[in-house]
C-alpha cells in the first residue's frame, strides 16, 4: 500500500468539463538557498530552478518551482528519487544551504476541464485569469485557510498540493462543492 | 476583504495571506548595549510603541505567499495601504509617501 493510499484518498471525480485525480507517490524537497549560489546548483544538480519568484520549470518527470526569493520546492516522480536525493546530498555539502527532503509531506491532486479554475476559487481568492495566471506560475496561498500550492500545468489544469492532513479535508471540500453543481 | 501589494511578489494578494508584525523601523540595542543599557530603556525598547493614529509605518508578513517579511505605510484610521516596501529599505519621507498617495490617486482614477 502506497503513502497516498494509506489516508485513503481515492480518485474522487471525472466528469466531461471537471476532473479531480489524487496524484501518485512524489518525491519531493524544500530548497533554501542563498541568490549566489543558484547557478552552480543549477549546474551541480542538472535542476531546472527558475529565475524568477512564482515561476516554475516542469519536465516529464520533475517540476521546480520558486516560492520566495530563496525557496524552491522539487516535485519529481518516485523513480528519481535515489538519484535525486544522492545529488541533493552532495549539494548540501558543497554548499551554505538547506534543503530538505519532505516528499511525505504534500498530498497532489490534479483539477483540470473546463470548471477548474471555478472550482479552485470557491476556496481561493487568486485571481485565475489567464494573463494575471499564465501557465506555469507557481504560487504558495491559501484554499479554505489551508496552506496549498498551485501551479497551472496547462489554460485547464492545475497541480494543487496541500500538506498531508489537510488531504482529506481538501478531498470532502471539493467532493462537496462538486455535488451541488 | 482587500488587497495588499507584495513587494517581492511584486504584484497584489488577498489579506488572508497576511499577518501584521509590529511597528516598523525599530532597531534591535546590539548585545553590547543591552548590557549597558538601563531596565527603563529595555523596557521602554521592548514595550513602548507610539501607536499612530494616521499613517503608520508597520512590518507585514507575507506568510502564506512567498514568507518574506516587508514594510507598509498604513492609515490607521482608513485601514488603507499608501505604500508597502521591501526590509532593510529606510523609513519612507513625508514627500515619498505623499507621492505614493498621488499616484494611488492616479491608478485609481485610471481603472
Ligand atoms: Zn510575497
Amino acid at each position: 500500500m502506497s503513502f497516498d493510499q494509506a489516508i485513503d484518498i481515492p480518485e474522487i471525480f471525472d466528469a466531461d468539463d471537471l476532473r479531480v485525480t489524487l496524484l501518485k507517490e512524489k518525491a519531493r524537497y524544500s530548497l533554501r538557498l542563498k541568490s549566489q549560489d543558484v547557478t552552480a546548483i543549477k549546474k551541480a544538480s542538472g535542476l531546472k530552478l527558475p529565475a524568477k519568484i512564482m515561476g516554475s520549470t516542469r519536465t516529464k518527470d520533475i517540476i521546480c518551482a520558486k516560492l520566495g526569493p530563496d525557496e524552491w520546492i522539487v516535485i519529481a516522480d518516485p523513480t528519481q528519487k535515489v538519484k535525486l536525493d544522492k545529488t541533493l546530498a552532495k549539494v548540501s555539502k558543497e554548499f551554505t544551504c538547506s534543503i530538505t527532503e519532505i516528499s511525505h509531506r504534500n498530498v497532489g491532486f490534479e483539477i483540470s476541464g473546463s470548471e477548474a479554475a471555478q472550482l479552485i476559487n470557491v476556496g481561493c481568492p487568486m485571481d485565475l485569469s489567464l494573463d494575471k495566471f499564465p501557465v506555469g506560475k507557481a504560487v504558495r496561498t491559501l484554499f479554505e485557510s489551508a496552506s496549498i500550492l498551485l501551479i497551472r500545468t496547462d489554460e485547464h489544469s492545475f497541480h494543487l498540493e496541500c500538506w498531508r492532513s489537510f488531504g482529506p479535508y481538501l478531498r470532502d471540500f471539493f467532493a462537496r462543492v462538486i455535488s451541488t453543481r | 476583504m482587500f488587497e495588499i501589494h507584495c513587494p517581492y511578489c511584486n504584484e497584489k494578494r488577498s489579506e488572508i495571506e497576511f499577518a501584521y508584525a509590529g511597528e516598523a523601523h525599530y532597531v534591535r540595542p546590539t548585545a553590547q548595549e543591552q548590557t549597558e543599557m538601563s531596565d527603563e530603556d529595555w523596557s521602554r525598547y521592548m514595550f513602548i510603541r507610539d501607536n499612530i493614529r494616521g499613517e503608520h509605518a508597520e512590518r507585514w508578513w507575507h506568510n502564506s505567499g512567498c514568507n518574506m517579511f516587508f514594510n507598509a505605510i498604513r492609515d490607521t484610521v482608513t485601514d488603507k495601504f499608501v505604500m508597502t516596501y521591501k526590509m532593510g529599505q529606510p523609513r519612507r519621507t513625508e514627500t515619498q509617501i505623499e507621492a505614493a498617495r498621488k499616484n494611488n490617486a492616479e491608478q485609481k482614477a485610471k481603472s
